[in-house]
């Protein structure tokens, strides 16, 4: 697990300061077929290298962030704010 | 039925504030500290909150995006809170935080020695200048550092937590003594 992350708001801090929700995944579309929202809620890929995480900045600034993370070298790619995530995918 | 007089008791009331070689640990006034809320994250309103009650530029302190806290040192009545909140009405809401939050002085060449045993936030100069202020953890107690000055910090804590934190600077000034 990386032990620093770089926050965009407090800066660098250590991992102590956040909680890991897990994969930042596209949400299905409400009307998704069921086998599309099992999917979703409880399939996961595992991946050796890079994947998005949802990391919360719970004793920081409390902002919802999406960490890019190797999961074979603990390096970390990148880290944004969660709303700037989804006005780059839209 | 009994009828109990409520007594206001200081969180830090049995601290007395204390100096080291290099280091001054103050107990601060329970003056105000209000929380103000944007309704959006984006833009800095920091500036106009202290324009809107003309007040110096470390009363207004950054908290996270769209989340400032405005801290003096004198109590404020209920009167005087609804017409400061009235002033910031269109752009912030505002949340008393008074007895919530108790503030601790750091100050002193020594002080960034301290603070920095208890803290992963980068102290140096360059990175957190004066005024600049960001919320962390300091051991275990989540809290809400300022550099007031080059030497100098204050520290804002949840007022159960304001002991215990009280306790560990303490401890974390004994080198100094």
């Amino acid at each position: 697990m990386a032990s620093l992350v770089p926050c965009p708001h407090c800066g660098q801090r250590p991992k102590e300061e956040f909680t890991v929700k897990g994969a930042a995944l596209a949400r299905p579309t409400a009307d998704a077929s069921p086998e599309t929202w099992f999917d979703y809620v409880y399939l996961r890929d595992n991946p050796r290298g890079l994947y998005d995480e949802y990391w919360h900045h719970t004793s920081g600034c409390r902002r919802w962030l999406v960490v890019t993370r190797d999961t074979a070298t603990h390096e970390i790619e990148g880290v944004r704010d969660a709303s700037a995530k989804k006005e780059a995918a839209e | 039925m009994t009828d109990f007089i409520i007594e206001h008791r200081a969180a830090l009331g049995e601290k007395k504030s204390s100096s080291f070689m290099g280091v001054k640990l103050e107990v601060l006034p329970e003056g105000h500290v209000l929380h103000a809320l944007a309704g959006s994250a984006d833009g800095d309103l920091s500036g106009a909150i202290r324009t809107a009650l003309g007040l110096e530029a470390l009363a207004v302190r950054f908290v996270t995006p769209g989340q400032w806290f405005i801290v003096g040192d004198n109590a404020l009545s209920h009167a005087e809170l609804t017409g400061l909140a009235d002033r910031l009405k269109p752009m912030v809401d505002i949340v008393d935080q008074s007895h919530g939050r108790i503030r601790i002085g750091l100050s002193g060449e020594k002080a960034t020695a301290v603070l920095a045993k208890g803290t992963a936030a980068d102290l140096a100069l360059a990175a957190f200048p004066v005024g600049h202020a960001t919320m962390t953890l300091i051991g275990h107690i989540g809290a809400h550092i300022t550099r007031t000055g080059e030497n100098a910090f204050e520290l804002m804590v949840l007022r159960g937590f304001a002991e215990s934190l009280w306790d560990e600077l303490a401890d974390m000034c004994a080198e100094f003594r």
